[in-house]
């Protein structure tokens, strides 16, 4: 995941603002490329922050979804 | 000649295959549909009433027919051993989960295999592609990640997992990965698996003469080496092909009959294991052997799948499928295929003959499948790229063989794959926000009714692709969202229903709208048939998910293999049933010889393990049954009469003011 990108914009009767920039991927992918998503975690850390987020169902350390037991089975 | 049409209308409802039987009638060649036609299926044997398993035997019980039996008949009708056609049932199903079993975990053994090679560096083409899968299994195996490389990790993960295969004691490792309650419900009634060997050989032990001769006993082993298989051998393999190959995500490709081209080199990979595929798949798209196939006099090489090596390769490349089971003989009919190359399972024999009618030759390349009169190249993974350019080679050498009689049907349909858990779990929530919580959602209001798995093969005694497209399009018009794999999802892709666009068409208001939202079609596809684990741990994310209940057997779901035909498409009903869900075969039911047996199946396994079997050849009625069951579960998660919230707008609130 890219850090945001962060835009100056100016509003009416106002300073400039910032306001967070375009977090979508340039360009329109094309053939294999294009239903890819799991290429946008780059590095181990922000794998591993996915799976614990993500795949909290079985690798969330505080979240027990309808299975409210702190004791596996 | 309208008698004729119509018959072949009868074989199969898809056009490109109807034209292949009238050609292959025409060229004299004998497909699976004639064969089907001669060989009829032998009615005690398909009712489970036959024994073969000693030589004071074969012993037939069949159930009278047309009249309700004294205790006395019933008494007498037992195997010369005094079997009963309890036992004798029972013996056969279990029988046929054990094959299926075997068959799945074989696979993810030899998988498993060519892991380990891979994660050593004794093969410079398989690599660890998928890092996120390599830790996710890590994560689950208690594998220690920190600083280490993933070579180093999966040389862990693939020695544990190789030796899940064989594991004496205990359970399963990956057992874990199911609910909470469904684990506690495995233990409690003793059929929590130990490694799927062992659980196989005990199978194939309890049905040699004179061992289990208790119906109900040998059916709880039953669930018990299905459970190792779809929870242990298929899971296996899908998670390891995963992190060796990619979890897959959307990809558009097309399949049928017209994805073989006329000026170019057709070569098509048929069966069911990732390896060869993956590697065809890159060799031929090499320079090299593309100058090779010019210099020949084609314009190109042309890969194609067929059955389940066909939707790993699309699931992951979106290489074009050919067709699906029934459809392999006729793929050679068409005269433009120079070499089909075979792995394992569901291939027919019937292929080199219909082979030595063309100038197609049919390639073995596992020491463990191969056909007399075929070509045998074996692939070996350390010798990757040197196997497939042989097999490439002798398919464009053979090119100029081609002859004069070429047809190959117009018929291709477009389709979207790639629906792995982790995609589907991406789509519905966003890299920030995955989550299941969506479908939850729009299960619980309403728009969603439930979720369907319908799986399977292709069988030659109905009319191929028909059952599956009848009862994927009466579930999906019920709001009924379908998760498909193997065969099953080819016909569905063929009726063009893989596709987003097929909700506004097929689908009911609230999935339709569903569908839109998240840009999905209304059915998905998962995979081949171990892909089937994928459905499990969808299923599993569901519930852990909240909101509908605890347990598989508490969501509004179901399954079905309408036109199954294999022994494998019955472990993996079997897994379903003993994981909490409906699953409703069609086509034929092979217990119908004794009654006890089928009520244990289709009644008291509910009572056991929240799910249970039944059997339903017609498709809109198989379709009522799936939906009185997720209507069923609703009721008791007390969402029945969930309605869509109203959004009020100002408008709104000012007028009730
Ligand atoms: S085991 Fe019994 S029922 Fe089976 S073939 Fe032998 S004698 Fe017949
Ligand atoms: S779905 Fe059935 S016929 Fe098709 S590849 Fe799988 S096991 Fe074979």
């Amino acid at each position: 995941m890219e850090e945001y990108k962060i835009e100056e914009k100016s509003a009416p009767n106002r300073d400039k603002v910032e306001v967070l920039g375009k977090t979508y991927d340039k360009g329109k992918p094309e053939g294999e490329e294009m239903g890819r998503w799991r290429q946008k975690l780059g590095s181990r850390a922000e794998k591993l922050k996915y799976l614990s987020t993500a795949e909290r169902y079985w690798y969330g350390k505080d979240w027990f979804g309808s299975e409210k037991r702190k004791n596996p089975a | 000649m309208a008698e004729e049409k119509e018959k072949e209308v009868v074989k199969s409802i898809d056009d490109a295959t109807i034209d292949m039987i009238k050609k292959a009638g025409e060229d004299g060649v004998r497909t699976v549909f004639d064969r089907a036609d001669t060989t009829k299926p032998c009615p005690i044997g398909s009712e489970g009433s036959c024994c073969n398993i000693c030589a004071m035997g074969p012993c037939r019980v069949p159930l009278p027919k047309g009249k309700e039996e004294t205790p006395e008949e019933k008494r007498k009708r037992t195997g010369v051993c005094g079997a009963t056609a309890e036992t004798i049932a029972a013996r056969n199903f279990l029988r046929k989960v054990a094959g299926g079993a075997a068959a799945h975990s074989d696979h993810g053994r030899r998988v498993a295999e060519a892991f380990l090679i891979a994660a050593k560096g004794e093969s410079p083409e398989f690599q660890i592609k998928d890092e996120q899968k390599l830790l996710q299994l890590a994560l689950d195996l208690g594998v220690e990640i920190g600083e280490r490389s993933n070579n180093e990790i999966a040389v862990d993960i693939g020695e544990m997992l190789l030796a899940e295969f064989g594991r004496q004691e205990g359970e399963l490792l990956t057992l874990k990965k199911a609910p909470l309650k469904r684990q506690e419900i495995w233990r409690e009634t003793g059929i929590a698996p130990r490694g799927v060997d062992r659980e196989v050989v005990e199978a194939m032990h309890r049905t040699h003469m004179g061992v289990d001769q208790d119906y109900k006993n040998l059916l709880l082993q039953g669930a018990r080496a299905a459970i190792a298989d779809g929870w242990g051998g298929s899971m296996i393999a899908t998670e390891l092909q995963d992190v060796l190959f990619g979890t897959p995500s959307p990809v558009l490709s097309q399949i049928n009959l017209g994805v073989l081209k006329e000026d170019e080199v057709n070569l098509i990979i048929h069966g069911h294991e990732p390896q060869l595929a993956e590697i065809l798949a890159v060799m031929t798209q090499d320079k090299e052997l593309i100058e090779y196939a010019k210099s020949k006099g084609a314009k190109g090489i042309n890969l194609a799948g067929m059955c389940c090596t066909a939707n790993e390769i699309l699931m992951r490349h979106g290489v074009p499928i050919a067709g699906n089971f029934l459809q392999q003989e006729t793929a050679i009919v068409t005269g433009a295929v120079e070499a089909i190359v075979v792995d394992v399972q569901c291939i027919m024999q019937g292929l080199v003959d219909v082979a030595n009618c063309f100038h197609t030759k049919v390639i073995t390349t596992d020491s463990r499948a191969k056909i007399e009169g075929a070509t045998h190249i074996e692939f070996d993974e350390r010798k990757a790229t040197e196997t497939a350019k042989t097999i490439i080679k002798t398919a464009i050498d053979n090119f100029s063989n081609r002859g004069k009689n070429i047809r190959i049907p117009k018929q291709k349909s477009d389709l979207i794959a790639g629906f792995s858990h982790e995609t589907i779990n991406y789509l519905l929530g966003g890299l920030f926000r995955a989550s299941y919580r969506p479908l939850n959602d729009n299960i619980i209001n309403g728009r969603i009714r439930g979720v369907a798995g319908v799986v399977g093969c292709n069988n030659a005694r109905v009319a191929h692709d028909d059952i599956h497209v009848r009862l994927v399009k009466e579930l999906i018009k019920n709001d009924v969202l379908v998760l498909q794999t193997g065969c099953a999802a080819m016909a569905c892709a063929k009726a063009g229903l893989m596709l987003p666009e097929s909700a506004k068409e097929f689908a009911g208001e609230g999935l339709a709208s569903v569908c839109e939202a998240v840009g999905i079609p209304p059915v998905l596809h998962l995979g081949s048939c171990v892909d089937n684990a994928r459905i499990l741990i969808a299923a599993t994310a569901m519930v852990k998910d909240g909101g509908l209940g605890d347990d598989i057997s508490d969501l509004p779901a179901a399954g079905a293999a309408p036109e199954w035909m294999s022994e494998k498409a019955i472990s993996i009903g079997q897994y379903f049933v003993s994981s909490g869900v409906f699953t409703v075969f069609g086509v034929t039911w092979p217990t119908l010889g004794s009654k006890e047996v089928t009520e244990f199946l289709f009644k008291d396994m509910e009572e056991l393990y929240g799910g249970m079997w039944a059997f339903e050849p017609d498709p809109i009625k198989m379709a009522k049954l799936m939906i009185d069951h997720i209507d069923k579960k609703r009721k008791a998660l007390g969402i029945d009469k969930a309605r869509e919230r109203v959004l009020y707008d100002m408008a709104m609130r000012r007028e009730m003011e």
